[in-house]
């Protein structure tokens, strides 16, 4: 299913990069003209000899393209990308992927961790509404985006990993993983799982939906 | 890109439209037949010469076409899912009807049936024309009308069905281009 929009190439000039938090950060690059895309899919950036893949996170319809990084620490692109600047270029190919909201008569429930969020922020600013969200993170200064899920989701539920047992935490937060809530939470039926982060997480959610939400249909996304 | 996921390791797999299913599963089994049949094909890629090129830019491109194919199996009739797939429609089997045309201006008839065989390359594609057949068998079976919501595109039986002609074509042709006779079927044998 490749095709050729796969190999092309666009340039693409920074407008912005804002740290949400000391790792993370939201990159903001100017469309190329006739750069299209769909919601949840992937764009190949290149800097400096340097590419990979980031999903973009904004509605097809605005006029940037952002992407929302972790800083590996080590890492090859992304400590580069956290250091660009404004008005510097860096090259765009694509768009890739299948990770789209397809419409269905099942509930949907998205499923993230991290980073894997991307898509998902996509998907909200471009119109999809009344979903589940689950996203799993370690502690709650990781957690962003949140006033776009809580006007988008039909329920947002931060999962805190590392939440201690007698922490004060906000109304609708679950002191857990994303699994457990899966486990303990959610009723039991047939719905439509978009998961995106960790492979383990994927690995764990798929396995607890073959076994606790039989007739449900799974997409998902491995964000290494 | 990640290759392993862990997700299958129960023996359920996902169809590109999202179903669980298990890796028995008739989709599950055509797709893998497809693949079969993809790897044989570059198998024989990988053992043509410099100078014949062109069968390898043909072949590649079936390969291509093959990944297309592989993906309709995996989808269920109606799902959203396939407005993601490339069309495989009666028209994708133009070329190789075409190429066909091409390869048979230079064969000479035939007048009996063939074993399958002669030179080595031609061996391949003949396994390959088999191997395609059986895709056919599984697919026509995937799009029997008994089957709930399994519509197979037409295009995608007509494609098969060209491309096992293709493949016997191509394997006379291997055959003729290496100065290999094609092998004729003696009858009762002896």
């Amino acid at each position: 299913m490749t095709r050729e929009s796969d190999q092309k190439r666009f340039p693409g000039r920074v407008v912005a990069r804002r740290f949400l938090s000391p790792a993370l950060f939201e990159l903001l690059v100017e469309r190329p003209p006739g750069f299209g895309f769909l919601p949840g899919q992937r764009a190949g950036l290149s800097f400096q000899g340097l590419e990979r893949d980031y999903t973009m996170i904004t509605s097809p319809d605005q006029p940037e393209l952002g992407f929302y990084v972790r800083e590996v620490e080590g890492g090859g692109l992304s400590p580069l990308l956290a250091r660009i600047e404004p008005g510097q270029e860096l090259s765009l190919s694509g768009p890739r992927g299948y990770f789209v909201f397809r419409p269905s008569p099942r509930r949907t429930v998205f499923v993230a961790t991290g980073t894997g969020l991307a898509p998902f922020i996509s998907m909200a600013r471009a119109g999809a509404r009344g979903f589940i969200l689950l996203h799993g993170v370690r502690d709650r200064g990781e957690l962003h985006f949140q006033d776009l899920f809580r006007t988008a989701a039909g329920l947002y539920v931060p999962c805190l990993s590392r939440a201690g047992a007698d922490e004060d935490l906000p109304p609708g937060t679950f002191p857990g993983r994303t699994t457990a809530y899966l486990q303990t939470r959610l009723e039991p039926g047939a719905y439509d799982f978009y998961l995106c982060g960790r492979r383990e997480m994927i690995r764990e959610v798929t396995l607890l939906i073959d076994e606790r939400f039989p007739g449900s249909y799974v997409f998902f996304e491995i964000f290494s | 890109m990640t290759i392993y996921t862990g997700t299958g390791d129960h023996g359920q797999t996902s169809l590109f439209s999202g179903e669980r299913v298990p890796k028995n599963h008739r989709r599950i089994e055509a797709c893998g037949e497809v693949d079969e049949l993809n790897s044989i094909l570059g198998l024989l890629v990988s053992r043509l010469g410099p100078e014949e090129e062109g069968w390898v830019r043909e072949l590649r491109a079936v390969q291509a076409r093959l990944f297309d194919l592989g993906a309709w199996l995996s989808t269920t009739g109606g799902s959203e899912s396939a407005r993601f797939l490339s069309k495989i429609t009666p028209e994708t089997s133009r070329a190789l009807e075409e190429r066909m045309d091409r390869m048979e201006e230079t064969l000479p008839g035939l007048t009996s049936f063939i074993l399958p065989g002669g030179h080595e390359l031609a061996a391949w594609a003949h396994l390959a024309r088999a191997v395609c057949r059986r895709v056919e068998r599984r697919v026509v079976a995937l799009a029997s009308p008994r089957e709930q919501a399994s519509e197979v595109p037409s295009g995608v039986l007509v494609y098969l069905n060209r491309l096992s002609d293709y493949l016997f074509v191509l394997a006379r042709s291997l055959n003729q281009r290496h100065g290999q006779e094609d092998v004729p079927w003696s009858g009762r044998g002896g």
